[in-house]
């Protein structure tokens, strides 16, 4: 690896500064094969000037995913990233700090009651998007979860039946070959999870035994990295570095699964290529869109675009996107577009435990209870799961200097404990509010676009699941024999919504095809379009929708309405 | 000379004699691994050669099952409970017996007398015994972690039928010894039943019961490459096989069966080489072996099944010889 980092001439700044963040490497008719060191595929590529079938703006959940499928329909594919096409093999390190080149950090402005903390664990800057670094969870949203308004009282109807989004969760589960149990205890039944779970480590093993003390119950967390060999992949050899980029190529990430897919089929990646404008015509159709790739500003013309660029970069690039026709921002006649932003609830209890348990080692998360999203006997609308834990070094520690504003002598005596350290942790469905949300703020960020401003709130809803899940987590806890169990009641993590789909023109952004209602050529494909977010992780959802978006696509082809 | 079979040997008059005759047989096997006759005449058993042909011949043959066997579990266990630190004592209990077992094995199949080795038959038995021990370990073991009898335990805890193929060896050495006991002129019996039949039931089953085994660590990973159908495939069809011969009789069936068991011994063999490929798709492959071994497939399990085999040739030997 040392002889590829400091091929640039520019000082090291954060993180390995690796080639690969300076000059992008998916040119000239190849792309980096993220299975070999130094390896390229062959990779088609296409002219500027000649319009492209899709111009997929992100690689993400939704963006990697439909570019895969939409080439393997035959369609001409270009897809960009605003980050670099990594080798992990070669490019990842051990190491938390250096680690952080895989996080979006541009430039934003965040207010609201309750602002979000941005950049790890809810966004991702690199080919493959946040799939790269994220924690593997793919769970499946409860059939009710798709008719909150109707079933449950709050929020918004999907525009789409549980039954079918269930279909596609198999097939991305299939895609993906998630680690699962043999059967899971909650919701409908659903097929055997393509590979076995994994082992569980010790932390996992505490949250079994509180939920087994509190009679209510868990199973193995089912997670995107291989128990088994796959292709080149091999299994998992639980290093735990996961949440800071996998490198063995054990998670199925969209770098290591559908990328290559996609370029195998004839569709084209352009790394560090930032999109900063969609163009559109008088009639108010998207021809193409401006990006910024090799130190300036270039125009790929398209027959159709899709932005995949997440609940804060979509948003973003559409309202940058307005024009004389489109005055509020491109696909905004409804308004919508940057509203209802979501966050998951993220907050947590720990503990220590006598014995070592040393919770660093295998993915973060292997054990877990989806108890309250299904038991429905709670005084708030939505619901939660909760977590084993297994934070590394210096993200435990930010947790002390931050939750608990510790430091010094308080913070090496935690620290020291790290080892017999536990913890539950949930991800809890927050309510879509229309005042949270994503706008543009008047600074400009390095390309000279405007950034955006995220405003996040919590309801009083957000804030009674909050105590819920500390006061239940904390008891659950202590059931499992932890000492000095305490709260971490600030955090949040994966976003949704700003780009809402519906049956309506007027209360939503996109229809069930994720198509825009004002731009007929242009399509939304990743979790901005969730009207609510569920009380999941939202990664297999966002590629279930993805898969299904391409199909509707096909079908639209079909029927000569693209 | 000393050498192993020597130390298994009880002192009496006439030892020295029966140890060279031992180790002259000893490397009659290692020259022609299946037991041929045809030998020079120096190496040739003195014993009168009808009694040797099949009883002690099959005997034999079982001490060849035995070992290969012992030797699985040896090494098996050795890398297996080196993972586990070893942080219960009794994890060295296999190493020891099944070392005891292979010795034992070596000297039976090296000894073409036709009666019981006092020694060897004392080790056979406790091989057996410490099976069955181990059994109760391993079940322990699952069950005693947080969940109980689910299938993660059974995937990632002590591995519930591992212990019985040292069993397995353990009977089939005391198979070995009843066998040798057969007075001449009478057809051979194992606990009161006909021997072929007797064996070649046991060793169906026990084909069987390692079926089971590989199936339930194939299915944890996933039957990925499609190779790993072979294990719960090949065996079982020739366990049947051998059974159906055992219990219907004719040349045709022993035939049927004799081919199913060569299979079964060849893919115990490639299996061998299955797992090393499969060691090589870990992450770091061989260059990480010290990790790759322990974590990747286990190199030395899969001719367990060629020593059931060896078994399993060994019952048709005697088949063929009842319905002759």
């Amino acid at each position: 690896m040392s002889d590829k980092i400091l091929t640039n001439r520019e000082p090291l700044r954060s993180g390995l500064d690796l080639e690969a963040m300076h000059r992008p490497r998916a040119r000239n008719g190849r792309a980096p094969d993220p299975h070999v060191p130094g390896g390229w595929f062959p990779m088609r590529e296409h002219r500027e000037d000649e319009a492209v079938d899709f111009a997929i703006v992100g690689t993400g959940a939704g963006g990697g995913v439909l570019a895969a499928r939409l080439a393997e329909m035959g369609f001409s594919v270009v897809a960009f990233d605003a980050g670099p096409y990594f080798r992990p093999l070669e490019d990842f390190a051990s190491d938390e700090t250096a680690q952080s080149q895989l996080f979006w950090t541009d430039r934003r402005v965040t207010d609201g009651e309750n602002p979000l903390k941005l950049g790890s664990n809810n966004s991702g800057k690199a080919v493959g998007g946040s799939t790269v670094h994220y924690a593997m969870v793919a769970l499946r949203q409860r059939p009710e979860s798709f008719r909150s308004r109707t079933k449950q009282g709050f929020g918004a109807d999907w525009p789409v039946d549980w039954r079918e989004m269930w279909h596609y969760y198999a097939e991305a589960e299939e895609a993906l070959k998630i680690s699962g149990p043999i059967s899971y205890p909650w919701g409908p039944s659903r097929p055997r999870y393509p590979y076995r779970q994994h082992d569980l480590n010790a932390a996992a093993l505490t949250l079994a035994k509180g939920a087994e003390k509190l009679g209510i119950k868990w199973t193995e967390t089912p997670l995107a990295t291989l128990s088994a060999p796959r292709g080149k992949s091999p299994p998992c050899v639980y290093r735990g570095f996961c949440r800071v980029g996998c490198s063995t190529n054990a998670k199925q990430s969209m770098l290591v699964t559908f990328i290559p897919r996609a370029i195998k089929a004839g569709a084209e990646v352009r790394d560090l290529a930032m999109v900063g404008r969609i163009e559109t015509d008088k009639q108010g159709l998207a021809t193409g869109l401006h990006y910024h790739r090799d130190g300036a500003w270039r125009f790929q013309r398209a027959r159709n675009v899709v932005v995949a660029g997440y609940a804060i970069e979509t948003p973003r690039l559409l309202l940058n996107s307005a024009s004389d026709r489109h005055r509020h921002g491109l696909a905004n006649s409804s308004g919508l577009v940057g509203k209802y932003l979501m966050t998951q609830s993220n907050v947590a209890v720990w503990g220590e435990m006598d014995e070592e348990v040393r919770w660093n080692k295998g993915p973060p998360s292997l054990a877990i209870t989806e108890h309250w999203n299904y038991d429905d006997s709670k005084d708030f609308f939505g619901g939660y799961i909760h977590m084993s834990q297994g934070p590394l070094p210096v993200e435990w520690a930010s947790v002390h200097t931050g939750a608990r504003g510790l430091w010094g002598k308080a913070l090496q005596d935690e620290m020291a404990k790290y080892n017999h350290m536990v913890g539950l942790k949930m991800v809890g469905e927050m309510m879509p509010q229309e005042r949270n949300t994503v706008t543009l703020a008047d600074e400009e960020d390095q390309y000279g676009l405007k950034v955006a401003r995220v405003t996040y709130s919590w309801c009083d809803n957000d804030k009674a699941m909050i105590e819920h899940s500390l006061d239940f987590m904390g008891r659950q806890l202590e059931a499992s024999g932890a000492r000095n169990v305490w709260r971490q009641p600030d955090d949040t993590n994966h976003l949704a919504g700003t780009a809402r789909m519906g049956d309506n023109r007027r209360t939503s952004v996109v229809d069930t095809n994720c198509r825009s209602w004002d731009v007929p050529n242009l399509f939304v494909c990743d979790g901005s379009v969730f009207p609510t977010t569920g009380g999941v992780n939202p990664s297999l959802t966002i590629q279930a929708l993805a898969l299904r978006t391409a199909d509707r696509i096909q079908a639209l082809a079909r029927r000569g309405e693209l | 000379m000393i050498s192993l079979p020597d130390l298994l040997m009880p002192s009496r008059s006439g030892r020295d004699a029966r140890a060279r005759r031992a180790l002259a047989t000893l490397s009659r096997q290692a020259s022609a691994l299946r037991s041929a006759p045809r030998v020079p005449a120096v190496l040739a058993p003195k014993g009168p050669p009808a009694a040797k042909s099949v009883v002690v011949g099959s005997a034999q043959k079982l001490n060849q099952a035995s070992g290969v066997l012992a030797f699985s579990v040896l090494t098996d266990s050795a890398l297996e409970h080196y993972r586990g630190s070893f942080r219960n004592r009794a994890m060295f209990t296999p190493l020891v017996v099944s070392t005891l077992a292979l010795a034992a094995s070596v000297h039976g199949t090296a000894d073409d007398r036709p009666d019981v080795h006092v020694a060897r038959d004392v080790v056979f038995g406790l091989t057996a015994l410490t099976g069955l021990i181990g059994t109760g370990f391993h079940v322990y073991n699952v069950g005693s972690r947080q969940g109980g009898y689910r299938w993660l335990n059974f995937f990632y805890r002590a591995p519930i039928g591992a212990p019985m193929a040292i069993a397995i060896s353990g009977v089939l050495g005391n198979m070995s010894e009843r066998l040798r006991r057969t007075p001449r002129g009478t057809p051979p019996t194992l606990y009161g039943l006909d021997a072929g039949k007797a064996l070649s039931l046991f060793t169906a089953l026990s084909l069987a019961g390692t079926t089971g085994e590989a199936w339930l660590l194939h299915f944890r990973g996933n039957f990925q490459n499609p190779f790993m159908y072979t294990p719960v495939t090949i065996p079982p069809a020739s366990g049947a096989l051998l059974a159906d011969a055992a219990l219907r009789g004719g040349a045709s069936r022993r035939s049927a069966a004799r081919a199913g068991m060569i299979a079964t011994a060849l893919a115990g063999l490639a299996g061998t080489g299955f797992h090393m490929r499969g060691v090589a798709r870990m992450m770091g492959g061989w260059r990480n072996w010290t990790q790759n071994l322990l974590d990747g497939p286990p190199i030395p399990t899969p001719p367990a099944f060629t020593g059931l085999a060896l078994a399993g040739l060994a019952a048709l030997d005697l088949l063929e010889r009842r319905d002759d």
